[in-house]
């Protein structure tokens, strides 16, 4: 039992968000506490600001500031009103400002109107943002996905902005997002209304991925485990991080991706291969973790394929050496017909058959139609392209059990010449 | 894949229905007849499968090859109550990803919505069918209907179903302690099930349905969720242009020739006399496809075929008769091997009876004879049109005048000797007819030609007449009569259609869909000389 419940508790942590990333909370030179330091300034000094977070996925931007909000909201109680828009929501300007309206009534305890005009809503808006200036009171407004805000005429961006060039109200713009030129996509009346600032959040470093793992998967004392088995894991574990080859298996990870939130991933499989009798983690379910996330999917999906499915990517593989720019079902059919002639393998069927091995070629993507134009004209005469390297190809050929030696040799002969 | 034939429900009824069709794939044949669920008084019940719960060894037993992965999912799912990240379930077609993903819910016993973007063709319905489940479930049996609220937007549906799925799991929770030990406990995590998520891609370019799906564990915020995709296609096609959240990934392989064999034995009546059958079957077909929903259809009748020399299908076959029942069987197998997609018509049975004789003369004759006749009939001046639409989509415009002289008569072409540079422009004619198929042709040419082949044809009539010695009045035969008429009918039968206007002329174009042998057997049965219109023919 205190195996599963200590398995319960490390992936309620990798699934709380705010606890993985309260791990770095103290670093003073930490974006948690510029971020901080500059929205509470800015409630202090009653004035106006905005900021963009950027960085790549996964970096905790968006945990960074709900921690900082929730904080901030017990400090300075019934001070702060939060609107929260998404730019996969709410990209359209006219509803965007429809739900900022409602989330400031929802937060003011005021009668929405749904049937007020874009004007009505925006010009609410702007009295809102009076009336809160007015009563010491802060508006924080969180944009997510900042960079689809940026799609159309940035109506949104430019009222929000504008707005605050006044002294009268107090509010704070945060924008996140993925795209590290986010602020180069605003328009100029929106640009030079922006503060220019700007929090880039990066990738974790060594120091920081060993702080993170310890903060992550060592037990706590204090939960109502035996305090015999919370050592026992806690040495365990401590013998795993400081294992040689772990450091490897680390290593691989984070040369491919180092962001957070694929560690975090990277645990959460990891952990699921607990051992369970002893309830201790292994070393190789680390390894077993490691493995699921370096799957190739192309070579997945030629695995799958039939031999007559082979014969025909062989074929499309040929055809594309030859210099041939465009081929489609027919000319693909006269390629595997000739070697069909020329070498008389048990493998020769007929066309509807074949037909029906390149529909599931289609099917499984490993092939596609160059264009959708021609959807009048039939399957056979659609031109088509291979979507795989004639590595990728020869890979897949080698390591497939079955596959008669003739079709690496017919791939071989055509394409390393 | 059988989830093709699912009709998409009215948004009256319930979609956990269709999704308890749905899974009703041939490869784990029949090993649960889904009931379907009628509408009980105990609405709350509606989130669970409606079928006693299963034990884990009847589940991984009743997926011959699936044990690694549905072992796997367990793990990642976790024990009750314990939060998850997305998963995404992938694989080939026809590799029981939503079967077994039905069945592992069925076994945990717990609360999941299913989503079927196939059967939910648009976001709309999509959204519909996710908030009634929820809202079904969800709401007071006292209260009565709370009624669905109209939605347009994304946001919308993200908000109504962040209500839905806070009030179902509240109300879970206080099932679970209102019940307290007299039911299992089921915990108070709600699943949500996309499946074919593939289809989302295409569903319109504009809208970024996709993203917000693959982002919505992480935009609810609700760490009671758990969200898992089921795709056919591998995860790298969701790599979208500013990157997403990538689930933990899942891999289905396709079944190797044990798995296969496995699931073939599966519930068969005399296990020892299919598992030889299997023995000669499998390994050739297992060439062609991998595909357990195709294979199962081609198997069917080569069973049949396969035990008809015996008298009691319950024997035990020994060597000799496992050879005698081979050699029985081997002519059809590479018959069957041949035509494996077809679906047999009655008729070409009956002649592969008779057909009888000899292993490989079998097929040949089968053809000879099927290919002389038309089995559907068309009027004689539909034939001609087709016709005469086939020669317009094979021969250039330009080739038309030496073709047809002004009378309307064949000219006897000069045929030029082989030089090499004709020899070349041959090949590449060649080459071309095989990359573009046929070409299209304005209403006039084909009026044009049509108008010449039947004039060709009446005289032909006439002089056989005139040779017969009854004498008729031209023109009594009509051909030429209501032609736009067996062209828009023949435009519905697909046999012409229409392809885009000409952007310089701006009347419609039409293309010829019909391939040459049919072209060919067409003029069969009405004499006509077909390939001597033909260029290069």
């Amino acid at each position: 039992m205190a195996s599963e419940k200590a398995l319960d508790c490390l992936r309620r942590r990798l699934c709380d968000s705010s606890f993985v990333y309260s791990a770095f909370k103290s670093t003073p030179a930490g974006n948690y506490s510029k971020l901080k330091f500059l929205i509470s300034n800015t409630i202090t000094e009653a004035c106006n600001n905005s900021v963009l977070l950027l960085g790549p996925r996964g970096c905790g931007k968006g945990a960074v500031v709900d921690m900082i909000l929730e904080e901030l909201k017990d400090e300075f109680p019934e001070i702060i009103s939060v609107v929260r828009l998404n730019g996969l929501l709410h990209s359209d300007d006219n509803f965007a400002v429809k739900e900022i309206a409602r989330q400031l009534c929802m937060e003011h305890k005021l009668l929405f109107s749904k049937m007020a005009s874009s004007d009505d809503n925006s010009q609410f808006m702007i009295d809102m943002l009076r009336e809160c200036g007015l009563a010491h009171k802060m508006i924080i407004f969180v944009l997510e996905e900042f960079d689809l805000f940026t799609q159309g005429k940035q109506r949104l961006l430019y009222s929000l902005l504008d707005a605050m060039q006044t002294l009268t109200s107090q509010s704070v713009v945060i924008g996140i997002s993925c795209r590290l030129d986010a602020d180069q996509l605003l328009e100029k009346r929106v640009r030079s209304r922006f503060s220019h600032r700007k929090l880039l959040f990066t990738p974790l470093s060594t120091e920081d991925m060993q702080r993170l793992l310890e903060h992550l998967l060592y037990l706590p004392k204090n939960l109502s485990l035996p305090s015999k088995y919370v050592k026992e894991f806690n040495s365990n574990v401590n013998n795993i991080l400081g294992d040689k080859k772990f450091k490897e298996i680390l290593d691989v990870l984070s040369s491919v991706d180092n962001t957070i939130s694929n560690i975090c991933r990277f645990l959460y499989h990891a952990i699921s291969w607990m051992h369970f009798e002893s309830g201790l983690l292994t070393l190789d379910g680390f390894k077993n973790a490691l493995s699921c996330m370096q799957r190739q999917p192309m070579l997945d999906k030629l695995q799958g394929a039939s031999i007559l499915e082979f014969y025909i990517l062989v074929c499309m593989n040929r055809l594309g050496s030859r210099e041939q720019n465009s081929f489609n079902f027919n000319s693909i059919m006269k390629e595997y017909k000739a070697i069909q002639d020329a070498y008389k393998t048990s493998d020769n069927y007929s066309w509807s058959v074949c037909l029906r091995a390149f529909e599931h070629l289609i099917e499984r993507e490993l092939i596609s139609f160059l264009d959708n134009r021609m959807r009048s004209l039939s399957i056979e005469y659609r031109p088509v392209r291979l979507l795989l390297s004639s590595q990728e190809l020869h890979q897949g050929l080698k390591s497939n059990s079955f596959c008669p030696a003739i079709l690496l040799k017919l791939l071989n002969h055509e394409s390393y010449r | 894949m059988a989830k093709d034939g699912v009709i998409p429900l009215s948004p009256g009824r319930k979609t956990r229905s269709s999704s308890q069709l749905s899974p009703s794939k041939p490869s784990p044949q029949n090993v649960y007849p889904f009931s379907s669920q009628t509408q009980s008084q105990e609405l709350i019940h509606c989130l669970y499968t409606s079928e006693e719960p299963i034990s884990l060894e009847t589940l991984i037993s009743s997926f011959p090859g699936r044990k690694p992965q549905i072992l796997e999912i367990l793990r990642l799912v976790g024990s009750l109550n314990s939060p998850m990240f997305p998963l995404l379930i992938y694989g080939g077609p026809s590799t029981g990803k939503t079967i077994a993903i039905l069945q592992i819910f069925r076994y945990l016993n717990r609360p999941f919505v299913y989503a079927g973007c196939r059967t939910c063709y648009s976001p709309r319905i999509l959204f519909d069918s996710i908030l009634r489940q929820l809202l079904l479930h969800g709401r007071n049996p006292i209260k009565g209907n709370s009624g669905t609220k109209r939605y347009e937007k994304p946001s919308e549906f993200i908000d109504l179903l962040r209500i839905a799925l806070v009030q179902a799991i509240n109300a879970l929770k206080e099932r679970n302690l209102k019940s307290g030990s007299e039911e299992v406990d089921r915990g108070k995590m709600i699943y949500m099930i996309f499946d074919n998520f593939e289809l989302l891609r295409s569903w319109d370019k504009n809208s970024n349905i996709v993203p917000l799906l693959l982002r919505i564990h992480e935009m609810l915020k609700i760490p009671e969720v758990g969200v898992i995709y089921i795709s056919s296609s591998t995860p790298d096609a969701y790599y979208l242009c500013t990157g997403s959240i990538e689930p933990i990934t899942i891999y289905f392989p396709d079944y190797t020739l044990e798995d296969l064999h496995g699931i073939f034995m599966r519930n068969q009546p005399n296990p020892k006399l299919y598992s030889s059958f299997l023995s000669v079957v499998l390994k050739p077909f297992f060439r062609v496809t991998r595909r357990v929903d195709e294979l199962s259809v081609a198997f069917q009748p080569l069973f049949q075929q396969y035990c008809k020399p015996l008298v009691d299908r319950s024997v035990v076959p020994d060597e000799a008769m496992k050879r005698k029942l081979f050699d029985n069987l081997q002519p059809y197998l590479t018959v069957a091997l041949n035509d494996l997609f077809n679906v047999p018509s009655w008729s070409s049975h009956q002649t592969k009876q008779e057909g009888d004789h000899q292993k490989k003369g079998i097929r040949k004759s089968n053809r000879k004879e099927a290919s002389n006749e038309l089995d559907f009939h068309m009027s004689m001046s539909a034939k001609y049109l087709l016709l005469s639409a086939f020669i317009a989509s094979r021969n250039p415009a330009t080739l038309d005048a030496s073709l047809f002289d002004s009378s309307g008569g064949l000219i006897n072409r000069k045929r030029n000797k082989n030089s090499q540079m004709s020899m070349d422009r041959k090949d590449s004619m060649a080459e071309q007819i095989l990359l573009k198929g046929p070409g299209s042709f304005p209403l006039e040419r084909l009026l044009a030609i049509f108008q010449c082949i039947t004039s060709v044809a009446e005289s032909l009539v006439e002089e056989e007449q005139h040779e017969n010695g009854t004498v008729v009045e031209s023109g009594s035969f009509g051909l030429t009569s209501d032609v736009l008429l067996q062209l828009s009918s023949l435009c519905n039968a697909n046999f012409i259609c229409k392809s885009g206007s000409c952007p310089l002329e701006g009347s419609t174009r039409y293309r010829c869909t019909i391939d040459e042998e049919m072209a060919v057997r067409v003029a069969k049965s009405i004499n006509f000389p077909l390939s001597s219109y033909l260029y290069r023919r």
